[in-house]
């Protein structure tokens, strides 16, 4: 479960304050697949970051399954991030030369942990990638990427997947099965949280939540 | 392949052509680094060695010109002075000396051929003393009449033993006795005449350039070079080590002048390696964000990117020194074209401690210059560089 209190965030550009966030008060709980849309520019990205322990707020307090990581030390977080959290990105981010196993089993690298080729097997068989291990990103599709992506970002099986238009790059019937892989993934008790621009794929989410301004606007 | 590693390597391949210059680089100036140092080695050994198997003590010259008399002791140089007749008289007279022998060494024009041959003069008998590592294809001449030619001339002139050399003024023919095996050095060009027969070609009898002497007790050497310095006025005495000094300082002073180029050039390439690796830290920044975000330490980058520097100091540093062993033929021969004074042998050995201390070194190079990239890669922001 992760609480976020009164969060804001400023940025400072050049002379100007930018106030990305405003004061966001927002609970997750586990099992949920929320998605947050919003205009561009209403702080969503910079919302997410903060969930991920990626960013820290301005002003505000955070708590992770009732435990306050708000100014915690770099080295806890990186621990936060390894251990509870998966990040999935527009872009995709694998890494060229890499196959799709390894791609898959690269946060295992930074956790220190085995790669068991039965366990990323597995991961890329829920994503339909079974058959596609060795190849390397250049010989994917993109909605193939994306979905190795998401194996990655499952990979040190995190409480918490973070996607950030995890379909913006996609066709829709790419997009489709990607939603579709997220929702059994909520279904299977996992917590996602996903900012989407696609009205279509955020009303059939279980929950929703609108940013504007830097303010939760409003919430289904 | 531990996975820092295949990840390290991994990226290297990306920009092959990138990485494979920045490793040439290494590998050229590691390659280099190496023949340096092996070839000082083997040059001093090689000079230990000649001038060890040269059964002379010290050579008695017309005083000036030190380093000319260096080489001439090895390998023929021409002095224009001569020795007067009453040195080795002298000499003779000096107790404690078990052999003198006089060397005359000239140019010599050649009428018939109508060109300059260069002559030395000595006595055949002491020629393994001189000489020692002589291969002699034929015989040492035994008459007054008969030669040894030099490798190369003797290969110009397309002689044999047992053929005429020439026919000097007087009418007498000149036989080739025999020919000397290749020395890869000034020794291939010359004649080897009985020093009486030299003399009598220059019309100089009596004249030597130089006279080898051997001393019955080394030990009590000191003391007869002082005796025949004051006894004997216009002579310069060179002791064998005095020859070895003075070729080995001019040997150091050209080694520490190629070092000094030499490093500057490692120094370039590893900013090659730095700046290669720089390029390739910015060009994937979005990427170490991703890793930043699913669970990458600021150490881990660090790792990653200083594992990138130290696979192409390696790769650069064994590939070069594997270049530089297949190249030491002909470093060797470009070194002889140069130096005026080379041993005869192999110069450059391989020296398996010299192979890894040299690599050692480039990949401690490798390191320092690894550390500023690998710094800057762990301290790109990841939201920063995930937003693009
Ligand atoms: N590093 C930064 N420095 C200054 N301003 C920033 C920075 N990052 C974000 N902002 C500003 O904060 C605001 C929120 O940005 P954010 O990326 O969270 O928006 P978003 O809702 O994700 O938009 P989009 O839908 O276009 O991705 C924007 O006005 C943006 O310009
Ligand atoms: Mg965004």
């Amino acid at each position: 479960m992760i609480e976020l209190r009164r969060i804001e965030k400023t940025y400072r550009r050049g002379a100007e304050d930018v106030r990305a966030l405003r004061g966001i008060d927002l609970t997750i709980d586990k099992k949920e697949l929320i998605a947050i849309t919003g205009p561009s520019g209403a702080g969503k990205t910079t919302l997410l970051h903060i969930l991920g322990c990626l960013d820290q707020p301005t002003n505000g307090e955070i708590f992770i399954d009732g435990v306050e990581v708000t100014n915690l030390p770099e080295a806890e977080l990186v621990k936060l991030r390894r251990d509870k959290i998966g990040f999935v990105f527009q872009q995709f981010y694998l890494i060229p030369g890499l196959s799709v196993f390894d791609n898959i089993a690269l946060p295992l690298l930074f956790s220190k942990k085995p790669a068991n080729p039965d366990r990323i097997a597995k991961l890329a068989d829920m994503v339909g990638l079974k058959h596609r291990l060795d190849h390397v990103p250049s010989q994917l599709s993109g909605g193939e990427m994306q979905r190795t992506a998401i194996a990655r970002g499952l990979v040190n099986a995190p409480e918490i997947l973070l996607a950030d238009e995890p379909t913006g790059n996609l066709d829709s019937e790419n997009s489709e099965m990607i939603f579709e892989i997220l929702r059994s993934l909520s279904n299977e008790g996992l917590t996602v949280a996903m900012i989407t621009h696609n009205p279509d794929l955020a009303i059939r989410a279980k929950r929703a939540v609108h940013i504007k301004d830097g303010l939760v606007h409003s919430e289904r | 392949m531990s996975g820092y590693l295949k990840l390290a390597v991994k990226n290297l391949l990306r920009h092959s052509t990138r990485s494979a210059l920045t490793m040439l680089g290494i590998a050229a100036s590691v390659g280099v680094l190496f023949s340096v140092l092996s070839f000082n080695r083997g040059f001093n050994e090689g000079l230990a060695q000649e001038l060890e198997r040269t059964g002379l003590h010290f050579m008695v010259v017309p005083s000036g010109c030190a380093h000319e008399v260096a080489s001439l002791v090895l390998h023929g140089a021409v002095i224009p002075k001569f020795l007067d007749i009453s040195v080795m008289q002298n000499l003779e007279e000096t107790s404690g000396i078990a052999m003198a022998t006089p060397i005359l060494v000239a140019q010599v024009p050649n009428p018939g051929k109508e060109r300059i041959d260069l002559i030395y003069g000595l006595d055949m008998q002491a020629i393994s003393s001189i000489k020692p590592n002589w291969q002699i294809e034929g015989n040492i001449p035994k008459e007054e009449n008969e030669i040894l030619l030099g490798h190369e001339i003797a290969e110009h002139e397309g002689l044999k033993p047992g053929d005429v050399f020439m026919e000097t003024s007087d009418g007498t023919q000149l036989i080739v006795a025999g020919i000397v095996g290749l020395t890869g050095s000034q020794d291939d060009a010359f004649v080897y005449l009985p020093i009486g027969t030299a003399q009598l070609l220059l019309d100089q009898p009596d004249a030597a350039t130089a006279i080898g002497v051997k001393v019955k007790d080394p030990e009590r050497m000191s003391e007869i070079t002082d005796t025949l310095t004051a006894a004997v006025p216009g002579i310069q005495i060179v002791t064998m080590s005095q020859v070895m000094n003075s070729i080995s300082n001019l040997a150091a002073s050209a080694r520490a002048l190629s070092l000094a180029i030499v490093l500057i050039a490692v120094l370039i390439s590893a900013v090659g390696v730095m700046n290669s690796i720089l390029m390739s830290v910015f060009e994937r920044s979005q990427e170490i964000g991703m890793m930043r975000a699913v669970g990458a330490s600021r150490r881990d980058i660090f790792r990653i990117i200083l594992e990138e520097t130290t696979i192409l100091s390696l790769a650069g540093g064994l590939f070069g020194i594997f270049i530089a062993t297949l190249a030491s033929k002909l470093i060797e021969a470009f070194v002889r074209a140069v130096m005026p004074f080379v041993p005869s042998g192999s110069l450059i050995s391989f020296d398996p401690l010299l192979a890894i201390g040299s690599i050692f070194f480039i990949m401690a190079i490798g390191l320092c210059v690894g550390l500023y990239p690998a710094c800057k890669a762990s301290k790109i922001n990841p939201v920063e560089a995930i937003k693009g």
